[in-house]
């Protein structure tokens, strides 16, 4: 069967790479496409993460080509050449970077050539290669970064052995990329360390300069960011470390320690402050215990996520919550290699993408009894997934929770589900969309 | 006309003297228009907008039981999810089942950008009849596959003899047209291409025996029938409100109102040319399909603006009621309304008056609520519309009569618009959805000038224009907080300059 999609989860690689444009500070995109392209992808960003919104230089103010029919006949070198001499001279930004979009690399206009005149007057202009029809938002994430940490960031004269740089979770596509990161860099703070998280408010164009600096590329995926982090180490020295997301204590403790290990931090320091955030923790977490447990809310559950959630979240349901998670879903197109990545044994992964196909396998899996007296249904279920899995658990009778994109039934500002706090927010909304029913 | 039966829809540049680029004085604007300049005008600084394939699946997501296959790579269809939300939203107010519209990407990649898409399309046309059982399959035609050539309806022929829902092709290839409103001729050209309009026999309705004892009273029943019944066409920008106010009006004048195309379905579309008369709510939404029925069914058709305030709700009503003979009941019809209405406004419009105002959003709803804002006696600073065409010309014949200091920009381009609300400084924008969190942004109070969730057509929509803007005025906090902190992209020499300075020509 062809490799259509039902309803993608994911749109192309301008599209990613728009998403992560979007969410780095004073980067001002150049879209060479139709008009319609940057309205379209980033509008699916703005309101399908969670209404992620628009900031600085993003949705409707991203400068385009807006190429017509005109320029699909005799090319848009000339038209490239005049939208960035003008973005240049209207838009105020530290840099500048050309995505393409199919249109103009099937009719093969030279955006390489049109940018190096610009970069030879010593313009901050840097072109990425973007065509829909290679790959989807995941590699314009990598390409997006690639065109900027390792096309146009020089390598740093010095390294810093305390500063770290974050990859790995996608803007948009991992709708809580903000709160996790913000997490992450509290706790890697605590333990003594300089966070690059790139895509969090507070963050400025020097993070993004200092980058090539950072001692350890901590990429959160094992798949997305990957390839991008190799380029890195190659240009500029840089070590990585793929890590899961950590959600949870017994994960955060784990991965703190590990980070600890690779940066030869100080052991009783880390410690300690794993001490101090578990009690913080389990001071919250207990008195959850009585709604938790006369609540008799232990459930079977099903994850629909992204290739750089699945894992770690089902990680958090069996491990922390004592769930029984029955299918995890994986809804990235991925290579055989990607996949075999994620499939280590710990826990069994599916590969799917349609919201159709999955239900379909849910109920192929976990047949519903059909009236029988004795029945042992996958019942009480939680479908922790998309807005899409809203219907398909509503169908089943199930509980959900909209976590991976597209989130169109929640509102998201820095909530994050990673590291302690992300644990105890995730623990507090898988409760809490119960308890909404109540009136 | 001969377009109806090309493959093909014409866009609306090559159909009308149309165009998405101008700034200046409204005499200047049409002038340009009727002399074919407009289209000649372009900008040396583009932003991104929306497309004309994103309008032509908003359109087809709202009928129902529809499936979309995009034929396209993976991103084109990514607004799908939240169109097909707002869908649902829409069928489920208007007493239909609110289910969202599934849809397929045929997820075109770089080797079916060298060998071609089409078998790929054809499977996945028959993937979506098959899993979802739906009624209409709309098949949607974008840049990548129309430049490699995919021949669109040969695949859709082919899927005919297979699916068992029917087929309707939709060719919007994003960089054939800048103007966002070709979409709704490309969608009433796919229908129209499709579907039939009129009812078939024993399906829906029992034909006449002519030598039954009653065939000539249920002749007359049915003639009488069509004679009062009118469709009414919507579009995506009018609520279900609006529907109801609209069809309260019609109703009061003794005539059944039937709602197309949007939120209709297969079988109801059927009923089209059972009607006495076609009416359009906007200029430049739908002559190419009311044309189309006058030519194939004899059916006239009314275009009379939009019916938003007093006198424009009047004139539309009076324009139909011609039709049938009701201008007296029309005119009492009018009368009696306002004299009501205007009381209840009269208090909102007290508060409001001699306020400078911005609008912004289509050329005719942006003209019609100009010229009435400017009769409840406020200021108009200047109009933007997204596109311009001739069909607009009634109305801002209007506007230049009550507002000939009005600047107007034909412009999608938000730092146009961002210049303008700097130094035109307005109190109060009325403004397209979409564009409501930059106004926040920019501190200026901002009202949507249309809104799917409330009315604002009739009698019952110029109260609620009135008392929302009133309400917005009452805590401008949000606004005046949120913009203190914001950055904009702009250089600050732009706002120095000219508003129009980079359109070329």
């Amino acid at each position: 069967m062809s490799d259509f999609v039902e309803r993608p989860r994911s749109s192309c690689p301008l599209g990613g790479a728009l998403a992560t444009l979007a969410n780095l500070p004073d980067i001002v995109p150049i879209i060479h496409a139709a008009g319609g392209c940057g309205g379209n992808l980033t509008a699916s960003i703005a309101f399908g993460a969670g209404y992620l919104g628009d900031g600085y230089c993003t949705g409707r103010t991203s400068p385009t080509t807006a190429v017509s029919e005109t320029e699909v006949v005799f090319g848009g070198n000339e038209r490239l050449e005049e939208q960035i001499r003008t973005t240049l001279e209207l838009m105020e930004g530290k840099l500048y970077v050309v995505a393409t979009g199919c249109m103009t690399e099937m009719i093969g206009d030279d955006t390489d050539g049109v940018v190096r005149e610009f970069q030879a007057e010593g313009k901050p202009v840097v072109a990425i290669s973007t065509p829909s029809f290679r790959g989807d938002s995941y590699h314009g994430y990598e390409i997006a970064l690639d065109g900027i940490f390792n096309k146009f960031l020089p390598k740093a004269k010095k390294k810093n052995p305390k500063l770290v740089n974050i990859f790995g979770l996608v803007p948009g596509y991992d709708p809580f990329f903000r709160g996790d990161l913000e997490e992450i860099e509290r706790l890697l703070t605590a333990v003594g360390l300089s966070v690059n998280t790139f895509f969090t408010p507070g963050q400025t164009f020097e993070n993004i300069a200092s980058a090539p600096s950072a001692a350890l590329n901590i990429v959160f995926s094992r798949v997305w960011g990957r390839d991008f982090a190799g380029k890195f180490e190659e240009k500029h020295d840089t070590p990585h470390l793929i890590a899961d997301l950590p959600v949870g204590p017994e994960a955060t403790d784990a991965f703190l320690l590990q980070i600890a290990d690779k940066l030869g931090l100080d052991l009783q320091k880390v410690q300690k402050i794993i001490e101090k955030e578990n009690s913080t923790f389990y001071g919250y977490f207990e008195r959850g215990a009585d709604i938790f447990c006369d609540g008799d809310l232990k459930h079977y559950a099903a994850t629909v996520t992204n290739a750089t959630y699945a894992l770690p979240l089902t990680r958090f349901l069996t491990r922390e919550l004592g769930w029984v998670v029955t299918d995890s879903f994986v809804t990235d197109k991925l290579t055989d290699t990607q996949k075999s990545v994620l499939n280590d044994g710990e826990f069994p992964l599916q590969f799917l993408q349609g919201a159709q196909e999955i239900a379909r396998a849910l109920n192929n899996n976990h047949p519903n009894g059909r009236g029988q007296r004795y029945f042992d249904d996958l019942s009480p279920l939680y479908i922790l997934g998309s807005t899409l899995e809203k219907r398909t658990a509503a169908a089943r009778g199930a509980r959900s929770l909209s976590l991976s994109f597209p989130v169109y039934d929640r509102f998201i500002t820095d909530r994050g589900y990673a590291g302690y706090r992300g644990g105890l927010h995730l623990f507090e909304d898988l409760v809490g969309q119960i308890m909404s029913v109540k009136s | 006309m001969g377009n109806y039966d090309a493959k093909v829809p014409p866009i609306r540049e090559a159909r009308l003297k149309a165009g998405d680029t101008f700034g200046g004085a409204l005499c200047e604007l049409m002038d340009c228009c009727r002399e074919g300049c407009l289209i000649q005008k372009n900008r040396s600084f583009w932003q991104a907008g929306s497309c004309q394939m994103n309008g032509a699946m908003m359109m087809a997501g709202t009928l129902e039981k529809t499936v979309i296959v995009n034929h396209s790579p993976g991103g084109c269809s990514a607004q799908l999810h939240f169109l097909s939300f707002q869908a649902a939203k829409g069928m489920g107010r208007r007493g239909k089942p609110n289910l969202s519209v599934p849809w397929l990407s045929t997820n075109l990649t770089e080797s079916d950008v060298i060998g071609g898409g089409e078998k790929k399309l054809l499977e996945t046309i028959e993937y979506a009849d098959k899993t979802f059982r739906p009624e209409l399959i709309f098949v949607v035609l974008t840049c990548a596959p129309s430049i490699i050539g995919d021949d669109l309806d040969e695949v859709v022929q082919t899927a005919r003899g297979r699916v068992n829902a029917e087929i309707v092709s939709l060719h919007c290839p994003g960089f054939k047209s800048r103007i966002f409103a070709s979409a709704y001729d490309t969608f009433y050209h796919g229908l129209l291409k499709t579907l039939s309009f009129s009812p078939k026999p024993w399906l829906d309705y029992r034909p006449i025996d002519e030598n039954a004892p009653d065939a000539e009273l249920r002749y007359a029943a049915w003639a009488w029938q069509k004679a009062h019944t009118v469709n009414v066409w919507n579009a995506t920008s009018i609520g279900s409100d609006d529907e109801a106010e609209v069809a309260r009006l019609l109703g009061a004048l003794g005539l059944t109102t039937r709602i197309y195309a949007e939120y209709a379905s297969r079988d109801e579309l059927r009923k089209v040319s059972e009607a006495a008369l076609n009416i359009s709510m906007c200029d430049v939404h739908d002559d190419y399909i009311l044309k189309y029925l006058e030519e194939e069914f004899g059916t006239p058709y009314v275009i009379a603006g939009m019916p938003i305030g007093f006198r424009h709700t009047r004139e539309w009503l009076l324009a139909i009621a011609a039709h049938f003979h009701l201008e007296r009941q029309a005119e009492a019809l009018a009368d009696y309304e306002e004299k009501i209405a205007k009381d209840a406004i009269a208090p909102y419009a007290e508060k409001i008056k001699g306020k400078r105002v911005l609008i912004y959003g289509g050329a005719v709803r942006a003209g019609v609520e100009a010229t009435v804002m400017a009769e409840l006696g406020l200021e108009i600073l200047g109009i933007r519309t997204y596109h311009y065409d001739e069909g607009a010309d009634a109305v801002f014949k209007d506007v230049e009569r009550l507002s000939p200091e009005a600047t107007i920009s034909v412009s999608t381009q938000l730092f146009e618009m961002t210049h303008q609300i700097k130094t035109l400084k307005p109190d109060l924008v009325l403004s397209h959805n979409g564009t409501q969190g930059y106004m926040a942004k920019l501190g200026v109070v901002s009202v949507q000038l249309f809104d799917m969730d409330k009315v604002f057509f009739g009698y019952t929509g110029i109260f609620q224009i009135l008392r929302r803007i009133v309400f917005e005025f009452k805590n401008t906090s949000y606004r005046d907080r949120l913009s203190k902190r914001i950055r904009l992209p702009y250089k600050q020499a732009y706002f120095e300059g000219n508003t129009f300075q980079y359109i070329k020509n």
